[in-house]
Protein backbone atom coordinates (compact mmCIF):
# COMPACT_ATOMS: atom_id res chain seq x y z
CA UNK A 1 0.00 0.00 0.00
CA UNK A 2 1.39 3.24 -0.92
CA UNK A 3 2.46 5.82 1.75
CA UNK A 4 0.31 9.23 2.35
CA UNK A 5 1.88 12.42 2.18
CA UNK A 6 0.10 15.72 3.39
CA UNK A 7 0.88 18.94 1.52
CA UNK A 8 0.07 22.34 3.49
CA UNK A 9 1.07 25.41 1.41
CA UNK A 10 -1.19 28.44 0.95
CA UNK A 11 0.08 28.64 -2.61
CA UNK A 12 -1.90 26.75 -4.97
CA UNK A 13 0.69 26.07 -7.06
CA UNK A 14 3.14 24.47 -4.31
CA UNK A 15 0.70 22.18 -3.66
CA UNK A 16 0.27 21.66 -7.59
CA UNK A 17 3.77 21.14 -7.89
CA UNK A 18 5.17 18.86 -4.79
CA UNK A 19 1.55 16.98 -5.08
CA UNK A 20 2.84 16.16 -8.93
CA UNK A 21 6.67 15.31 -7.86
CA UNK A 22 5.23 13.14 -5.05
CA UNK A 23 2.54 10.98 -7.27
CA UNK A 24 5.15 11.03 -10.02
CA UNK A 25 6.94 8.83 -7.23
CA UNK A 26 4.10 6.53 -6.23
CA UNK A 27 3.30 8.37 -2.87
CA UNK A 28 -0.72 9.29 -2.22
CA UNK A 29 -0.97 13.06 -1.40
CA UNK A 30 -3.03 14.97 0.35
CA UNK A 31 -3.58 19.35 -0.19
CA UNK A 32 -4.30 21.63 2.12
CA UNK A 33 -4.21 25.43 2.17
CA UNK A 34 -3.32 26.27 5.79
CA UNK A 35 -2.71 24.73 8.99
CA UNK A 36 -6.14 25.17 10.52
CA UNK A 37 -7.26 23.17 7.13
CA UNK A 38 -4.53 20.69 7.43
CA UNK A 39 -5.74 20.07 10.84
CA UNK A 40 -9.52 19.84 9.79
CA UNK A 41 -8.05 17.31 6.89
CA UNK A 42 -6.31 15.16 9.20
CA UNK A 43 -9.41 14.74 12.04
CA UNK A 44 -11.64 13.51 9.00
CA UNK A 45 -8.89 10.81 7.95
CA UNK A 46 -9.83 7.20 8.10
CA UNK A 47 -6.04 6.56 7.36
CA UNK A 48 -2.91 7.23 8.55
CA UNK A 49 -0.86 9.89 7.18
CA UNK A 50 2.91 9.38 6.71
CA UNK A 51 4.65 12.59 6.28
CA UNK A 52 3.88 16.13 6.45
CA UNK A 53 5.28 18.83 4.10
CA UNK A 54 4.72 22.38 5.54
CA UNK A 55 5.34 25.73 4.38
CA UNK A 56 5.66 28.32 7.01
CA UNK A 57 3.99 31.59 6.29
CA UNK A 58 0.40 30.75 6.04
CA UNK A 59 -3.06 32.41 6.51
CA UNK A 60 -5.13 31.47 9.72
CA UNK A 61 -2.99 29.12 10.88
CA UNK A 62 1.54 28.87 9.95
CA UNK A 63 3.65 26.42 9.79
CA UNK A 64 5.33 26.53 13.46
CA UNK A 65 1.34 25.84 14.53
CA UNK A 66 0.62 23.37 12.63
CA UNK A 67 4.18 21.63 13.80
CA UNK A 68 3.57 22.47 17.25
CA UNK A 69 0.14 21.16 17.31
CA UNK A 70 0.83 17.94 15.59
CA UNK A 71 3.67 17.31 18.23
CA UNK A 72 1.15 17.44 20.68
CA UNK A 73 -0.98 14.66 19.66
CA UNK A 74 0.81 10.80 20.22
CA UNK A 75 -0.46 9.67 16.98
CA UNK A 76 1.46 12.34 14.93
CA UNK A 77 4.55 12.78 17.38
CA UNK A 78 6.83 10.21 15.08
CA UNK A 79 5.36 11.66 11.96
CA UNK A 80 8.22 13.30 9.51
CA UNK A 81 7.75 16.93 8.57
CA UNK A 82 9.61 18.84 6.46
CA UNK A 83 9.12 22.33 5.97
CA UNK A 84 9.43 23.99 2.92
CA UNK A 85 10.34 28.01 2.77
CA UNK A 86 11.91 30.84 1.35
CA UNK A 87 12.38 32.07 4.63
CA UNK A 88 16.56 31.23 4.99
CA UNK A 89 17.91 32.69 8.01
CA UNK A 90 19.35 30.20 10.21
CA UNK A 91 16.55 31.86 13.06
CA UNK A 92 13.78 30.27 10.69
CA UNK A 93 15.37 27.04 10.93
CA UNK A 94 15.65 27.08 14.21
CA UNK A 95 12.38 27.82 15.36
CA UNK A 96 11.28 24.99 13.15
CA UNK A 97 13.45 22.27 14.66
CA UNK A 98 11.97 24.01 17.79
CA UNK A 99 8.48 23.37 17.12
CA UNK A 100 9.14 20.14 15.81
CA UNK A 101 10.04 19.76 12.08
CA UNK A 102 12.26 17.24 10.83
CA UNK A 103 13.95 18.66 7.87
CA UNK A 104 13.94 22.05 6.04
CA UNK A 105 14.30 23.05 2.87
CA UNK A 106 14.87 26.67 0.95
CA UNK A 107 12.51 27.50 -1.93
CA UNK A 108 13.05 27.46 -4.73
CA UNK A 109 14.09 23.82 -4.91
CA UNK A 110 15.07 21.34 -7.07
CA UNK A 111 12.13 18.50 -7.05
CA UNK A 112 14.62 15.83 -7.00
CA UNK A 113 16.31 17.32 -3.95
CA UNK A 114 12.57 17.18 -2.37
CA UNK A 115 12.24 13.65 -3.51
CA UNK A 116 15.54 12.44 -2.04
CA UNK A 117 14.71 13.94 1.67
CA UNK A 118 11.11 12.36 0.68
CA UNK A 119 12.62 8.83 0.45
CA UNK A 120 15.32 9.19 3.12
CA UNK A 121 12.84 9.77 6.27
CA UNK A 122 9.94 7.38 4.89
CA UNK A 123 12.90 4.62 4.32
CA UNK B 1 15.86 104.59 32.80
CA UNK B 2 11.95 104.99 31.96
CA UNK B 3 12.88 106.37 28.26
CA UNK B 4 15.08 103.49 27.91
CA UNK B 5 12.76 100.92 28.80
CA UNK B 6 9.44 102.40 26.66
CA UNK B 7 11.77 102.95 23.83
CA UNK B 8 13.31 99.13 24.43
CA UNK B 9 9.38 98.17 24.48
CA UNK B 10 8.56 99.98 21.32
CA UNK B 11 11.57 98.24 19.79
CA UNK B 12 10.48 94.46 21.20
CA UNK B 13 6.64 95.15 19.99
CA UNK B 14 7.63 96.43 16.62
CA UNK B 15 10.13 93.07 16.18
CA UNK B 16 7.30 91.02 17.48
CA UNK B 17 5.29 92.53 14.95
CA UNK B 18 7.42 91.67 12.21
CA UNK B 19 7.84 88.29 13.41
CA UNK B 20 4.14 87.63 13.50
CA UNK B 21 3.64 88.81 10.07
CA UNK B 22 6.64 86.54 8.92
CA UNK B 23 4.42 83.79 11.13
CA UNK B 24 1.20 84.90 9.51
CA UNK B 25 2.81 84.81 6.00
CA UNK B 26 4.29 81.48 6.64
CA UNK B 27 1.24 79.82 7.77
CA UNK B 28 -0.72 81.39 4.82
CA UNK B 29 1.78 79.36 2.47
CA UNK B 30 1.65 76.69 4.75
CA UNK B 31 -2.06 76.57 4.10
CA UNK B 32 -2.15 77.03 0.35
CA UNK B 33 0.51 74.05 0.00
CA UNK B 34 -1.92 72.42 1.60
CA UNK B 35 -4.86 73.08 -0.18
CA UNK B 36 -2.71 72.76 -3.63
CA UNK B 37 -1.39 69.11 -2.01
CA UNK B 38 -5.26 68.38 -1.57
CA UNK B 39 -6.42 67.16 -4.81
CA UNK B 40 -3.44 65.40 -6.00
CA UNK B 41 -4.00 63.29 -2.42
CA UNK B 42 -7.68 62.97 -3.22
CA UNK B 43 -6.77 61.76 -6.48
CA UNK B 44 -4.12 59.33 -5.51
CA UNK B 45 -6.20 57.60 -2.93
CA UNK B 46 -8.65 56.94 -5.74
CA UNK B 47 -6.12 55.41 -7.46
CA UNK B 48 -4.52 53.07 -5.29
CA UNK B 49 -7.30 50.19 -5.05
CA UNK B 50 -6.98 50.48 -9.15
CA UNK B 51 -3.46 49.77 -8.64
CA UNK B 52 -3.79 46.75 -6.31
CA UNK B 53 -6.86 45.14 -8.09
CA UNK B 54 -4.30 44.88 -11.06
CA UNK B 55 -1.70 43.59 -9.33
CA UNK B 56 -4.49 40.89 -8.08
CA UNK B 57 -5.15 40.17 -11.94
CA UNK B 58 -1.72 39.66 -12.88
CA UNK B 59 -1.16 37.39 -9.79
CA UNK B 60 -4.00 35.15 -10.77
CA UNK B 61 -3.89 35.16 -14.37
CA UNK B 62 -0.25 34.07 -13.82
CA UNK B 63 -1.13 31.25 -11.87
CA UNK B 64 -3.81 30.18 -13.59
CA UNK B 65 -0.71 30.09 -16.94
CA UNK B 66 1.39 28.26 -14.73
CA UNK B 67 -1.28 25.63 -13.67
CA UNK B 68 -2.16 24.86 -17.10
CA UNK B 69 1.87 24.54 -17.98
CA UNK B 70 2.37 21.97 -14.64
CA UNK B 71 -0.45 19.75 -16.01
CA UNK B 72 0.76 19.35 -19.71
CA UNK B 73 4.19 18.85 -18.15
CA UNK B 74 2.91 16.00 -16.05
CA UNK B 75 0.95 14.75 -19.17
CA UNK B 76 4.37 14.73 -20.59
CA UNK B 77 6.45 12.64 -18.18
CA UNK B 78 3.46 10.03 -17.79
CA UNK B 79 3.53 9.37 -21.56
CA UNK B 80 7.30 9.55 -21.29
CA UNK B 81 6.99 6.87 -18.81
CA UNK B 82 4.18 4.61 -20.70
CA UNK B 83 7.62 5.17 -23.86
CA UNK B 84 10.02 4.02 -21.25
CA UNK B 85 7.25 0.63 -20.72
CA UNK B 86 6.55 -0.13 -24.30
CA UNK B 87 10.10 -0.53 -25.08
CA UNK B 88 10.81 -2.76 -22.08
CA UNK B 89 7.54 -4.86 -23.52
CA UNK B 90 9.61 -4.74 -27.16
CA UNK B 91 12.56 -5.80 -25.73
CA UNK B 92 10.44 -9.16 -24.38
CA UNK B 93 8.63 -9.89 -27.51
CA UNK B 94 11.52 -9.61 -30.12
CA UNK B 95 13.72 -12.68 -30.46
CA UNK B 96 17.19 -12.60 -28.25
CA UNK B 97 18.64 -12.32 -31.44
CA UNK B 98 17.89 -8.74 -32.22
CA UNK B 99 19.83 -7.51 -29.14
CA UNK B 100 23.22 -9.51 -30.09
CA UNK B 101 26.43 -7.63 -30.02
CA UNK B 102 25.77 -4.03 -31.44
CA UNK B 103 23.01 -4.65 -33.40
CA UNK B 104 21.08 -1.78 -34.84
CA UNK B 105 17.95 -2.56 -33.36
CA UNK B 106 19.80 -2.85 -29.56
CA UNK B 107 21.26 0.70 -31.04
CA UNK B 108 18.06 2.10 -31.96
CA UNK B 109 16.05 0.99 -28.61
CA UNK B 110 18.83 2.48 -26.57
CA UNK B 111 18.62 5.63 -28.54
CA UNK B 112 14.75 6.08 -27.69
CA UNK B 113 15.38 5.21 -24.14
CA UNK B 114 17.86 7.60 -23.79
CA UNK B 115 15.58 10.35 -26.02
CA UNK B 116 13.14 9.67 -23.53
CA UNK B 117 14.81 9.51 -20.03
CA UNK B 118 16.27 12.92 -21.38
CA UNK B 119 12.92 14.73 -21.96
CA UNK B 120 11.39 13.27 -18.63
CA UNK B 121 14.54 15.52 -17.09
CA UNK B 122 14.10 18.18 -18.96
CA UNK B 123 9.92 18.16 -18.37
CA UNK B 124 11.21 18.14 -14.69
CA UNK B 125 13.33 21.10 -14.83
CA UNK B 126 10.80 23.27 -16.53
CA UNK B 127 8.93 22.05 -13.72
CA UNK B 128 11.51 23.04 -11.28
CA UNK B 129 11.55 26.79 -12.84
CA UNK B 130 7.41 26.95 -12.42
CA UNK B 131 8.01 27.78 -8.86
CA UNK B 132 9.03 31.32 -10.03
CA UNK B 133 4.74 31.88 -10.05
CA UNK B 134 4.95 30.80 -6.21
CA UNK B 135 7.79 33.68 -5.60
CA UNK B 136 6.50 36.18 -7.83
CA UNK B 137 3.17 36.23 -5.93
CA UNK B 138 4.70 36.49 -2.55
CA UNK B 139 6.44 39.53 -4.15
CA UNK B 140 3.09 40.75 -5.87
CA UNK B 141 1.36 40.03 -2.15
CA UNK B 142 3.82 42.28 -0.55
CA UNK B 143 3.50 45.09 -2.92
CA UNK B 144 -0.21 45.01 -2.44
CA UNK B 145 0.21 45.19 1.13
CA UNK B 146 1.88 48.27 0.72
CA UNK B 147 -0.24 49.95 -1.04
CA UNK B 148 -2.94 49.39 0.94
CA UNK B 149 -1.07 50.95 3.71
CA UNK B 150 -0.54 53.66 1.58
CA UNK B 151 -4.30 53.81 0.81
CA UNK B 152 -4.92 53.83 4.46
CA UNK B 153 -2.51 56.80 5.12
CA UNK B 154 -4.05 58.95 2.70
CA UNK B 155 -7.04 58.27 3.77
CA UNK B 156 -5.87 59.54 7.26
CA UNK B 157 -4.36 62.94 5.93
CA UNK B 158 -7.54 63.75 4.06
CA UNK B 159 -9.38 63.13 7.19
CA UNK B 160 -7.05 65.40 8.93
CA UNK B 161 -8.27 68.02 6.20
CA UNK B 162 -11.88 67.87 7.25
CA UNK B 163 -13.60 65.20 5.15
CA UNK B 164 -14.53 62.80 7.91
CA UNK B 165 -17.48 61.80 5.86
CA UNK B 166 -14.82 60.10 3.16
CA UNK B 167 -15.71 56.36 3.02
CA UNK B 168 -13.10 54.58 4.96
CA UNK B 169 -10.83 52.30 2.21
CA UNK B 170 -12.06 48.52 1.77
CA UNK B 171 -10.44 45.63 3.93
CA UNK B 172 -8.46 43.08 1.59
CA UNK B 173 -11.12 40.37 0.56
CA UNK B 174 -8.62 38.39 2.30
CA UNK B 175 -5.80 37.53 4.38
CA UNK B 176 -2.36 38.00 3.07
CA UNK B 177 0.47 36.02 4.06
CA UNK B 178 3.98 36.07 2.23
CA UNK B 179 7.25 36.28 2.89
CA UNK B 180 8.81 40.03 2.01
CA UNK B 181 12.29 38.38 1.54
CA UNK B 182 10.76 35.92 -1.13
CA UNK B 183 13.43 35.98 -4.13
CA UNK B 184 13.28 33.64 -7.25
CA UNK B 185 16.82 31.89 -8.21
CA UNK B 186 17.43 29.27 -10.99
CA UNK B 187 19.80 28.26 -9.05
CA UNK B 188 17.58 26.29 -6.94
CA UNK B 189 18.96 25.76 -3.45
CA UNK B 190 17.12 23.50 -2.16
Amino acid sequence: MSQTVLVVDDSPTLVKFVSFSLRASGYNVLGACDGMDALEKLANLESDIDMVITDLNMPNMDGYELIATLRENDKFAATPIIILSSEEDEEDKRKGEEAGATSYLVKPFKSSVLMSEVSRLLG
Amino acid sequence: MNSQTESSGVGTNHDLHVQLKELANSLSEIVSSIRAAHEPIVESRSKVPEATQQLERIAQQTQDATHRVLDMVESITKREGEIESLLKQLQRVLPATYFRNNSRVKRVIGEIAKKTSDNQNDAYAIMDALQFQDITSQQIEHAMTVLEQVEHRLHEVLVSFGEEDLKAPDEPSRKRSYDPNARYSSDHRG
